[in-house]
């Protein structure tokens, strides 16, 4: 076994292998940021270029390695996340052209390169990434086929070959690959921590100050996917719940911390809305839920303000089951520490917008009356807009009582202040409301310009109530008022509708996530529930990927075995006939043209076989005999021959 | 015969089939056919394993779909590796005998008896050369050298068919140890010792392929020398012509092992294997005389040269 010293690499073998790296690397560099991608692929071309004729010195190779890591680690600012890594093995990948003047170079690069696909999808998922990423890999299979065939001394005559061969292989490893796809039994939980992206995507974040939604609400991309089993609520209901915030410095509002973990006691209403959530990667722990959910799905946790939190960032497509409830009260007794967060204000902060506070309540008394009333000022005095002026320093005094032009940010904010002035607990929420109904697929897409801050009042006897201030300047804009009907359509339908392109492509990337994307430990153990096995544990399933392996495996043999195929099928079926003879021990030598054969056979079989005679006359003709074979008696010899059995 | 000093590597390929000769043809099945990763292949290996470990830990479906599918063509190409083994047959090994000292250029034919096409296949020994098997229409041939250092026969070292097609990581291979023992020749005398004196008619005269009148233009038969080509007369007449010189022949010679005496006994067979090239290439007809066995000829040719020459490869030794 000893191996031997590589075989120099050819020009053609060499480029193609720098080629399927560059390739490898292109989805890879779309993910990362621009100047990013932009200083990695010149590098890879200027390795590339100067190391063309013979490879760089090993010094020039590690002062390039050691400043391509500083450039690029500075451009993360020294942060190291998922995106820095990718982004490092990028640049490492840049550098690997530098050497490939042998067969195990160029086998190395391609190897290396697949990383890079690799390294893509834990950055994206989308069918983009997805794409190339995957055709990266095939055409490396196809350089490894190349190479291969180049060490056994026999360079391929025709360039495609080579991934002809690869693609092969990839189809007779399919079922084994999709075998282990499913019934590999999947991690539940992970064996260390999934580092986040050092730069990450807008989506609801744990603070809000003015003004800073602006991208979040431009972004129409989708946060979730929603699919209600049973009734479904209106969507002016539609209030997925997110982060609440609790604490005002002046400018900007925190969730801060404070108020042990207790479960909040609430009396749901009976209405009840149960519904899958589809989140998309976010890297976050925020979950969103439809007001209320009835218990805490497994893997999240609720904090004491019933905000949904994930033992684990989302960093993959995750699924939510859920049922909710509207609260018929929530939080009757409001503990000491909770009314004390409820009703802090900022010190030395908009000291307007807290003498008016004092003022109603020393005016109304009544909490409920003092709620209405700034309702109804807010409804008659003010105006939504995405573009609201800037703030200054005492910002909920400007808006309040000099601009009163703003979006939910500014009211949900300015309405808590207002409250809490007038001594009643008030907290801010966040989350989304809403959502767009996808016709073709049934189910609806919640967006990032979804995303809405509403308040929470508390109430004595009902406790937590729902107050949407935007809501009373401009109910269209919260909850869309080009709303479809909720109809249920066909292809062509949903394509007319408005938007009808973007909600088929939805479509195809849900049923895209449902398949692929959102496989894990949970749905692998309730693959085969509908055949009556509610649950597989851990051995029934390995039991079970060995037997469909196995199957797999021998497929793959069968498949390897047959030879291939004559392309010919007047060819085939005599051959298939042959076959039948040589079975009885009646075959025909390899040196026996069709016709002597059957003479012989017909001599030793007697008058039975006549028919094989004529059969034998015909094959000769319809193979050799110009212009004799036309389709429709091709297809007649085929028949013929097919028919046929040994006498 | 192993000493256990040699290392696990001899072990193991003690152990590996066949582990004695065999007659021809050998045919490979899969129970003499190895596959193992080869050193790519344990990259390629470790690689996969990252892969799928990383993605199961993120619970990644693409980045383990693609981990995934590789390792099913990875898996492919060992079954692939394989089948290009199971089926073929070594049907003979030959080589043209060469004097010793120079390698022996072994040929060995393959075949295989089903339709699938081969490829990437190559023939080794321990410590040896390698060369490429090329199976066109269901047979190949390759072509080894191998060293020669003794006169006499020599076994067919235990030949290794192999191939890393055709993804490169991994490598199957089978053995085949023929039992055709190949003729090895005596290296001639390097000294050109005068042949010693014939006897006969020394008056005939024969046509002779070389010599200093020439005697007339015929026809080219295979096996002409290509000096013998009258170039330019070949180009007049559109086809080859070679000359024929007309030379005494001088008399038969007597190549005696009993006149040698005083030599020692590997440099008389060495002076002896000289004096049959030299008579060879002098176009004479001789005998050649050993101890405890009939003379042979005289005669002169292909066939009396060989003739010749392995009896005197296959003396005992002194």
């Amino acid at each position: 076994m000893a191996e031997h010293a590589a075989p120099p690499l050819d020009e053609a073998s060499r480029r193609w292998a720098l080629l399927v790296a560059a390739v490898c690397l292109a989805p890879l560099l779309l993910q990362l940021p621009g100047p990013t991608s932009l200083a990695i692929a010149a590098t890879a071309l200027v390795i590339t270029g100067l190391s063309w004729r013979r490879p760089l010195s090993n010094l020039l190779r590690g002062v390039l390695a050691v400043a391509i890591v500083v450039a690029v680690s500075a451009q993360f600012r020294f942060e190291f996340g998922r995106d820095t890594g990718c982004a490092l093995l990028g640049a490492m990948l840049a550098l690997k052209p530098s050497e490939t003047s042998s067969l195990r170079d160029a086998r190395s690069l391609v190897g290396f390169a697949l990383f890079a696909p690799f390294s893509t999808f834990l950055l994206d998922q989308g069918p983009w990434s997805l794409a190339l990423g995957l055709t990266g890999a095939m055409l490396a299979l196809g350089v490894l086929q190349r190479l291969a065939a180049v060490e056994g001394g026999m360079p391929p005559e025709r360039f495609i070959l080579p991934f002809q061969h690869a693609l092969r292989l990839l189809l007779l490893g399919l079922p084994l690959a999709f075998a282990i796809f499913w019934l590999f039994p999947r991690i539940a939980t992970p064996l260390w921590g999934v580092p986040g992206r050092a730069q990450a995507k807008v989506g609801l974040s744990d603070t809000m100050s003015p003004g800073d939604w602006v991208d979040l609400l431009a972004d129409d991309s989708v946060a979730a996917r929603a699919r209600f089993i049973g009734p479904t609520p209106p969507k002016s209901a539609m209030y997925w719940r997110g982060p609440v915030l609790w604490e005002f410095d002046g400018r900007t509002w925190r969730r801060g911390r404070g108020g042990e973990p207790r479960p909040p006691s609430f009396v749901p209403s009976t209405r009840r809305w149960t519904y899958t959530l589809d989140v998309e990667p976010t890297d976050r722990t925020q979950l969103v839920a439809l007001d209320l959910p009835l218990s805490v799905p497994d893997g999240a946790r609720a904090t004491s303000d019933y905000s949904l939190r994930t033992t684990r960032p989302m960093a993959a497509l995750t699924r939510w089951t859920m049922t909710s409830a509207q609260p018929q009260s929530f939080d009757a007794v409001l503990d000491a520490s909770q009314r004390l967060r409820g009703l802090a204000l900022p010190s030395g902060h908009d000291p307007r917008t807290v003498a008016l506070g004092r003022e109603l309540r020393a005016r109304l008394r009544d909490d409920r009356r003092i709620v209405d009333y700034a309702l109804d000022w807010i409804h008659r005095d003010f105006a939504y807009s995405i573009s609201a002026p800037v703030l200054g320093r005492d910002a909920m005094d400007d808006f309040l009582f000099r601009t009163r032009t703003g979006y939910c940010e500014h009211f949900a904010g300015a309405f808590t202040l207002l409250m809490r002035a007038a001594g009643i607990p008030t907290r801010v929420v966040t989350g989304y409301v809403g959502g767009t109904w996808n016709r073709l697929g049934g189910y609806w897409m919640i967006r990032r310009m979804d995303a809405h801050a509403w308040t929470e009042v508390w109430l004595q006897g009902r406790g937590w109530v729902r107050v949407d201030p935007t809501a009373a300047v401009a109910p269209e804009n919260v909850y869309d008022t080009l709303d479809v009907p909720m109809a249920e359509g066909g292809l062509f339908e949903t394509l007319q509708a408005p938007g009808g392109l973007g909600q088929v492509g939805d479509w195809l990337r849900t049923n895209w996530n449902d398949m692929v994307l959102g496989f894990d430990a949970d749905r692998q153990s309730r693959l085969f529930s509908p055949l009556g096995l509610r649950r597989m544990d851990p051995t029934h399933l390995a039991l079970l990927f060995g037997a469909v392996s196995s199957l797999a495996l021998g497929l793959m043999v069968w498949l390897g075995l047959r030879g291939p195929r004559d392309r010919d099928p007047v060819l085939r079926a005599w051959h298939r006939l042959d076959r039948r003879y040589a079975r009885r021990g009646l075959g025909r030598a390899p040196h026996e043209p069709a016709t002597t054969w059957a003479e012989r056979i017909s001599k030793a079989r007697g008058p039975d076989a006549v028919e094989l005679r004529d059969l034998a006359a015909r094959f000769t003709a319809a193979r050799y005999a110009a212009g004799v074979a036309d389709g429709a008696s091709a297809r007649r010899l085929v028949r013929d021959l097919g028919r046929h059995r040994p006498s | 015969m192993m000493a256990p000093t040699r290392g696990l590597r001899r072990r193991l390929l003690a152990l590996a089939r066949p582990r004695r000769q065999e007659s021809l043809p050998i045919r490979f099945d899969r129970r003499r056919i190895y596959v193992l990763p080869t050193r790519f292949g344990l990259f390629f290996a470790t690689l996969l394993a990252v892969m799928s470990v990383g993605a199961l830990n993120y619970n990644n479906n693409p980045a383990l779909l693609m981990a995934f599918l590789l390792a099913g063509a990875a898996v492919a190409s060992l079954v692939s590796a394989q089948l290009q083994l199971s089926g073929v047959a070594i049907t003979a090994v030959d080589a043209e005998p060469v004097p010793a000292g120079q390698p022996l250029h072994l040929r060995v034919h393959a075949r295989v008896d089903d339709r699938r096409p081969r490829s990437g296949l190559k023939v080794d020994y321990d410590d040896g050369g390698a060369a490429g098997l090329a199976m066109r229409g269901g047979a190949g041939e390759a072509v080894l050298e191998l060293p020669t250092r003794h006169r006499g026969w020599i076994d067919v070292p235990r030949l290794r068919v192999s191939t890393t097609w055709p993804l490169g990581i991994a490598r199957a291979w089978s053995y085949a140890w023929p039992d055709t023992p190949l003729l090895v020749y005596p290296a001639p005398d390097p000294v050109a010792m005068p042949l010693p004196a014939g006897s006969g008619d020394p008056a005939s005269r024969r046509l002779q392929a070389a010599g200093d009148d020439v005697h007339h233009l015929r026809n080219y038969r295979t096996g002409d020398s290509r000096r013998a080509i009258a170039w330019k007369p070949s180009a007049r007449r559109g086809a080859l012509l070679v000359r024929e010189f007309e030379q005494p022949a001088g008399t038969d010679i007597d190549l005696d092992w009993r006149e040698l005496h005083g030599v020692a006994h590997e440099a008389r067979i060495a002076r002896l294997a000289r004096w049959v090239e030299d008579a060879e290439r002098d176009g004479r007809r001789y005998r050649l005389t050993l101890p405890a066995q009939p003379p042979i000829g005289p005669d002169r040719g292909p066939a009396h040269r060989h003739a010749c020459l392995r009896a005197l490869a296959l003396m005992p030794d002194g």
